[in-house]
C-alpha cells in the first residue's frame, strides 16, 4: 500500500462517518414508565400516571404490563407522508399512539399458550392525523414470558415511514458490501497462508477479517432478519464471540510483528482479562465496549513500544490506532466500533504489505546471491590469475616437454568438464568435490612444480557439499604455503558426523607464508564458501579457519 | 630478434632479481633471460614471497627487478613502490592486465602481461638502454624513499631534476627538494615525453621553461616560470632550440 494515499483514504473515512450522522431528529423521547397489570384506558393520553414506576425490574409468569413515554413532536408530517416508529423491545406488544392501537407485535398476555410470534424489530405507521407538532403519547402493553427482567424501549426511532424503512436497507446493504470486502480480503490472505504455511501472521490477518466480516454481518443483518425477541440472546452471544476472537487476534497480530520482551507472560495475562470480561455476566454493551477497549489498550501498549524501538511500519499503524480514539467520542458505540476495528485492520494490512514486501526483496535478493555464486564458482576457472599463469606454464611445458605438456592439458580439461558439471548446482556429491581438487592439484603440480598430494579419511560417499567449498579450501592452502623440505605439500580431508552435526576438517602440512601480510586476500574465498554455506544450511554451519603447527587447519561444521 | 641482445646494448653486466611464485613461469623467465643477455647477465636469483624480496632488494646491488603483482596472494603494489623507488628498473610481468595502467604511473619500465614469449620479454629488455622515447609511459608518480616508507610524489609537482652521482634531485613546485634513488639517465627514459635532458645534470619540464637565454660568453641558459635560470649543455641548445622553439 502506497503510504501517500494514506491520508487521503483516511479523510474519505471520515466523511462517510460525519454524513451518516448528520440528519435532524424530528422527536424528543421522554422518560418511560411502567405499571404491571391490564387496563384499555391506560392507552390514554391525558391519564394520571404519576404512580407509575421508573422501573420494574421483573415481571413474573408472562403478566401483561404497560408503559407509557411522552413523546415531543417537533414538526408536523406532511399531508400524505406519514411518520412511522420503529421499536427495539423485548416482548411481545401492541402499540397505541395518542390511545389509537396502531400495530401489533406478538400476543401479549397469551406467549405460554401460543408459539412466539413477533419480532425483535418493528416499524409501524402513525396515522396522519395523529401526528401534528406538540406532545404525544406512546403507550405499549405487553408482556415478556421469555425475559421477564428486560423491561425497557432499548430503540425508539420517529422519522417519515419511507425512510426509516430505506435508511435501514441503505445502511445495511453499504454495511453488506464493507463486509464483503473483508471477506474476500480474509479469502485472499487464507490462500496467501496456504500457499506459504509458515506466515502465521497471514492466518491470522486473514482470520481477523473474517471475524471482522462475520461481526458486521450478526450486527447489520437485523435489517431484513426477523428474530422474535427470545432468540435475540443468541445474536447477542455470537457479537460477543466474535468481538472475543477479535479482541485477542488483533493484539496477537502486533505482537507478532513489534515482538516485545515477556510476549507470552503478557499475552496469557491479556487472554485472561479478555475471558474474565467476556464470561462475566454484564450487559451486552458493556462486555462488547470492555473487550473492545482492553484490545485497545493492549494494541496501544504494543505499537507504542513498537515506535519506541524504531520497528518499520509502527508509526502508521499507531496513527490508526490513535485515529479510532476521537472517532470512539464522537459516535454511538456500534459505529465505533466498526470504524475503529476498520481503522486497525486496515493499519494491520499495510504491515502485512510491508512484510510481503520485505519477504519479495529478500526472495529478490536470494536470487541475485545464488546467480552471483554462479558466476563466482564459474569465475574461478577465467580469472586472469588462474587462466593467464596456467596458459603460460602450459606453453612452457609445450614447449620443453611437449609430452607432459599434453597430460597438462587434460587435468585443464578435465578441471573445465567438472566445474561445468556442478556449475549450476547448490549441492553436489562429496566425491565430484574431491574429483575436482584433485584435478586442480594435478594442474598446480604443473604450475608449481611442488608434489600436491590430498589424504582422506573417514570420507562418506553419500554425502553432499556446496560446490566449490573444498576447492576453494584448497586453493586457499595452495596460495598461502611453502612446500615442505622434501618439496611437498599434503592436504588432508577428514569427515567426521555425529548426532548433533557433520564436520569437516580440512587440513594442510606446509611452511605458511607470512600470516599478516595474506589477512586480506584470504577473505573474499572464505566469503564464497560462507555464502555458499548459508544458501543451503541457512544458519545451521559453523565455519573456523586458523593457523596451527603443521600449517592450517580449517573446520566446517554442519548441524543437523 | 630473438637471440642475445647485440652487444651495443649492454653497457654493462646485468644483475636481475625475479619475483614469481609460480615456479615454473619462474623457470621460463629466468631460461629467456638467461638466452637473451648471454654472458652479460653477471647474477640472476629468483624469489618467491614478497617478504623475502623486500629484504633481498635492500640487501643486494641490483640493476633489474622482474615482478609479478599477485604474490601468494599479497598485493603486489606494495613491493612496487618499494622497487620503483631504488636505483634499478623495474619490469612487471603479471597476468592481470588492467593493471598495466597503474604500473606505468608508478613508473615502470614496461609491463609484459601473462603469457609472454621470448620476443616479447627481449622488447621489453631493449628499454632497460635504449635511447628512444618511450611513448607509452605514462608516469604519474616518482617514489621517494623516506624514513619508514615510500613517498609518492606526482610528476606534475616536479619542476627538474637534477642529477646528483648515483641519486637525482627533484625540484618541486612548492620549493622543496626530494631525492630519488634513481641516477637522471635511467629517469630520462621514464620521463622522456615531457622532460628533456637540457644538460648533462639536468632533466627539465619543457612546459616550465619561460625562454631560452644566452649570457655572456655564449653560455646559454633556460629560464623557467619562477624565474630560477638553469644551463643548457652545448652540445644540446641546437636540438633543443629546434625541438622546443
Amino acid at each position: 500500500m502506497n503510504l501517500r494515499f494514506f491520508p487521503n483514504f483516511l479523510l474519505l473515512f471520515f466523511l462517510l462517518l460525519v454524513t451518516s450522522c448528520s440528519k435532524q431528529s424530528v422527536f424528543k423521547e421522554g422518560q418511560t414508565i411502567f405499571k404491571i397489570g391490564d387496563q384499555q384506558e391506560w392507552a390514554v393520553k391525558d391519564l394520571n400516571d404519576q404512580h407509575w414506576e421508573n422501573r420494574i425490574i421483573w415481571v413474573p409468569d408472562g403478566q401483561v404490563f404497560w408503559s407509557r413515554t411522552k413523546i415531543d413532536l417537533l414538526k408536523t408530517s406532511e399531508a400524505l407522508h406519514p411518520y412511522g416508529l420503529h421499536l427495539q423491545v423485548y416482548g411481545e406488544y401492541e402499540v397505541f399512539w395518542d390511545g389509537v392501537l396502531i400495530g401489533k407485535n406478538g400476543n401479549p398476555g397469551q406467549e405460554a399458550i401460543l408459539d412466539p410470534e413477533g419480532k425483535m424489530w418493528a416499524t409501524f405507521s402513525i396515522p396522519t392525523h395523529l401526528t401534528e407538532a406538540g406532545e404525544h403519547l406512546l403507550a405499549l402493553r405487553s408482556s415478556l414470558y421469555y425475559f421477564p427482567d428486560h423491561l425497557e424501549i432499548e430503540e425508539l426511532k420517529i422519522d417519515y415511514y419511507d425512510d426509516l424503512l430505506i435508511d435501514r436497507l441503505i445502511e445495511s446493504s453499504y454495511m453488506h458490501l464493507f463486509a464483503g470486502a473483508f471477506l474476500i480480503a480474509s479469502i485472499y490472505f487464507l490462500f496467501l497462508f496456504l500457499g506459504n504455511k509458515k506466515e502465521y501472521a497471514t492466518l491470522i490477518f486473514s482470520i481477523c477479517c473474517f471475524l471482522f466480516f462475520a461481526l458486521i454481518f450478526a450486527e447489520y443483518s437485523k435489517a431484513y432478519l426477523s428474530i422474535h425477541y427470545s432468540m435475540h440472546v443468541v445474536r447477542l452471544r455470537i457479537i460477543s464471540f466474535l468481538m472475543l476472537g477479535i479482541s485477542f487476534l488483533i493484539p496477537f497480530y502486533f505482537s507478532m510483528q513489534f515482538p516485545f520482551p515477556k510476549q507470552k507472560v503478557l499475552l496469557t495475562l491479556y487472554t485472561g482479562i479478555l475471558l474474565y470480561i467476556f464470561l462475566s455476566r454484564h450487559v451486552f454493551e458493556l462486555t462488547a465496549n470492555n473487550m473492545a477497549l482492553s484490545m485497545w489498550l493492549f494494541s496501544f501498549g504494543i505499537v507504542v513500544f513498537g515506535v519506541y524501538k524504531k520497528m518499520k511500519g509502527a508509526r502508521l499503524v499507531l496513527l490508526t490506532i490513535l485515529l479510532s480514539v476521537p472517532i470512539g467520542f464522537v459516535t454511538p458505540f456500534n459505529k465505533s466500533l466498526f470504524t475503529g476495528f476498520s481503522l486497525i485492520l486496515l493499519g494491520m494490512f499495510y504491515l502485512l504489505s510491508l512484510r510481503i514486501k520485505e519477504q519479495r526483496l529478500a526472495y529478490e535478493n536470494s536470487l541475485v546471491q545464488s546467480t552471483r555464486l554462479r558466476l563466482e564458482l564459474l569465475k574461478k576457472n577465467i580469472q586472469p590469475h588462474f587462466l593467464l599463469n596456467t596458459l603460460t606454464s602450459l606453453i612452457d611445458w609445450i614447449e620443453e616437454a611437449p609430452k607432459k605438456g599434453v597430460l597438462f592439458i587434460e587435468a585443464l580439461a578435465k578441471e573445465f568438464d567438472l566445474f561445468n558439471q556442478i556449475e549450476s548446482k547448490t549441492l553436489i556429491p562429496i566425491t565430484q568435490e574431491i574429483a575436482l581438487c584433485r584435478t586442480h592439484l594435478e594442474i598446480m603440480e604443473y604450475r608449481n612444480e611442488i608434489n600436491y598430494s590430498l589424504e582422506e579419511e573417514g570420507i562418506d560417499f553419500e554425502e553432499k557439499i556446496p560446490p566449490g567449498v573444498l576447492h576453494t579450501l584448497l586453493e586457499n592452502g595452495i596460495t598461502h604455503s611453502l612446500p615442505l623440505e622434501d618439496n611437498s605439500i599434503i592436504f588432508k580431508l577428514v569427515f567426521e558426523v555425529n548426532k548433533d552435526y557433520k564436520c569437516y576438517t580440512f587440513l594442510t602440512f606446509s611452511v605458511p607464508v607470512d600470516q599478516n601480510a595474506n589477512h586480506t586476500k584470504e577473505g573474499t574465498g572464505l566469503k564464497y564458501i560462507k555464502a555458499r554455506l548459508t544458501e543451503s544450511y541457512l544458519e545451521q554451519w559453523e565455519l573456523t579457519s586458523e593457523p596451527v603447527n603443521h600449517g592450517w587447519k580449517n573446520t566446517i561444521k554442519i548441524y543437523s | 630478434m630473438v637471440g642475445k641482445i647485440p652487444s651495443k646494448y649492454i653497457l654493462k653486466e646485468m644483475n636481475i632479481l625475479i619475483v614469481e611464485d609460480e615456479s615454473r613461469i619462474a623457470k621460463r623467465i629466468e631460461r629467456m633471460t638467461r638466452a637473451i643477455f648471454g654472458d652479460a647477465l653477471q647474477s640472476i636469483k629468483h624469489i618467491n614471497t614478497l617478504q623475502e624480496s623486500v629484504k633481498f632488494i635492500e640487501n643486494n646491488e641490483l640493476d633489474l627487478v622482474l615482478l609479478d603483482l599477485n604474490l601468494k596472494g599479497s598485493n603486489g603494489f606494495d613491493l612496487l613502490t618499494t622497487a620503483v623507488s631504488e636505483s634499478f628498473h623495474t619490469i612487471i610481468i603479471s597476468a592481470y592486465k588492467d593493471q598495466a595502467i597503474t604500473a606505468f604511473e608508478y613508473g615502470v619500465l614496461d609491463f609484459v602481461p601473462k603469457p609472454f614469449n621470448q620476443e616479447r620479454l627481449e622488447q621489453a629488455f631493449h628499454r632497460i638502454n635504449t635511447k628512444e622515447k618511450i611513448a607509452s609511459n605514462t608516469i604519474k608518480f616518482l617514489a621517494v624513499k623516506k624514513r619508514h616508507k615510500v613517498q609518492l610524489i606526482p610528476i606534475e609537482d616536479v619542476i627538474y631534476i637534477k642529477g646528483a652521482g648515483a641519486y637525482t634531485e627533484l625540484f618541486l613546485k612548492d620549493g622543496k627538494k626530494e631525492l630519488h634513488g634513481k641516477p637522471l639517465e635511467k629517469l630520462e627514459q621514464l620521463l622522456s615525453f615531457s622532460f628533456e635532458r637540457i644538460h648533462k645534470s639536468y632533466l627539465v619540464k619543457m612546459s616550465k621553461v619561460k625562454e631560452i637565454i644566452v649570457e655572456s660568453g655564449s653560455k646559454y641558459m633556460a629560464e623557467l616560470k619562477n624565474g630560477e635560470r638553469i644551463p643548457i649543455g652545448r652540445t644540446k641548445y641546437k636540438d633543443i632550440k629546434a625541438k622546443w622553439f
